[in-house]
């Protein structure tokens, strides 16, 4: 047996008396939990595209809710949804109504979104007109008298969202 | 000395037209463009498809006259300067490589003298005005 075969098949033998391969196991498993951890840290969040968050009170089944300062229809939170989700069944309409809304539990405003949405027939439940910043049909993109289900599978109107898009630039 | 006491105020003032406020153009995206062509310019249904495409309306001074007389645009309720600070956002934003290797941003001035002549026929201008910029591309 030459040198080297010596040599390595004693290091060899002294690390299997100094470790163990569960412990290797064990640390390599630490590694894989705590990398796939790291993302959840404050930094990585700060970094994602998350709208900034209001503070929010209120009864999101009342037309009261701050943010349904200009909406026309049916409360999806009303129907089977929430203030930012379709009820089960119908289908979110990617084309929308903008606007912006203030915010009584910070008193801030911010910029809602008003997605309605389609594919079943008209909720009927917490009908809310309050329409603040409604414009007339001339002004289309702003008017908020009109089928809002555009770029879905059906145009049919159930009911409406009102999702936070951000904070309203302060002039 | 008064000269060089001018040549601050001179980049002062043409830098004044250019600078983009990237939270107040956002904001004006979001209120007048987002709601049909989506949070990222990609468009829906038979909204155009402003990501990746939109620098390509650059390469002709029609194009570039066009993204300001569309509707959207012409009919906004924004002021000059605003309007040119959101198209020079959204070129920047969302142009990635269909923009030219270099251009000039708009000014207000010009933005204020293209919206006096708001398109009609959007969409038989737009396919022209593609149709012209893809000839361009392919002639050596």
């Amino acid at each position: 047996m030459n040198f080297f075969d010596r040599f390595f098949e004693r290091r060899s033998r002294d690390l299997a008396h100094r470790t163990s391969r569960r412990g290797m196991l064990t640390r390599f498993g630490a590694l894989l939990v705590g990398g796939a951890a790291v993302p959840l840290l404050p930094v990585a969040r700060a970094q994602s595209d998350q709208p900034a968050q209001p503070v929010d009170e209120g009864d999101s089944t009342s037309c009261d809710y701050w943010r349904y300062c200009a909406i026309d229809g049916f409360l999806c939170s009303c129907c089977g949804g929430t203030v930012n989700t379709c009820p089960p069944g119908t289908e979110m309409s990617p084309i929308t109504w903008i606007g912006t809304c203030e915010n009584p539990g910070d008193g801030r405003k911010y910029v809602i979104s008003y997605n309605d949405c389609c594919g079943k027939s008209s909720c009927g439940a917490c009908l809310c007109m309050r329409d603040e910043g409604d414009r007339p049909p001339y002004r289309a993109d702003k008017t908020n008298d009109v089928n809002w289900c555009l770029g879905t599978k059906s145009a049919t109107y159930h009911c409406s969202t009102a999702i936070v898009l951000g904070v309203a630039f302060d002039r | 000395m008064s000269r060089l006491l001018l040549l601050p105020a001179l980049f002062a003032a043409s830098s004044s037209i250019a600078e983009i406020n990237p939270d107040r153009a956002q904001f004006h995206y979001r209120m007048h463009c987002q709601g049909c062509h989506m949070p990222d310019g990609s468009g829906a249904s038979d909204v155009p498809q402003m990501k990746g495409q939109i620098g390509k309306f650059l390469r002709t001074q029609e194009g570039r006259e066009y993204l300001v007389r569309v509707p959207g645009s012409a009919l906004s309720a924004l002021e000059d300067d605003e309007l040119a600070e959101l198209l020079n956002w959204i070129l920047r934003e969302m142009g990635e490589t269909s923009l030219p290797d270099s251009y000039n941003r708009y000014t207000s001035a010009e933005v204020g003298k293209f919206r006096q002549r708001p398109l009609n026929e959007v969409e038989a201008h737009r396919e022209k005005l593609v149709t012209d910029i893809e000839h361009l591309t392919e002639s050596p």
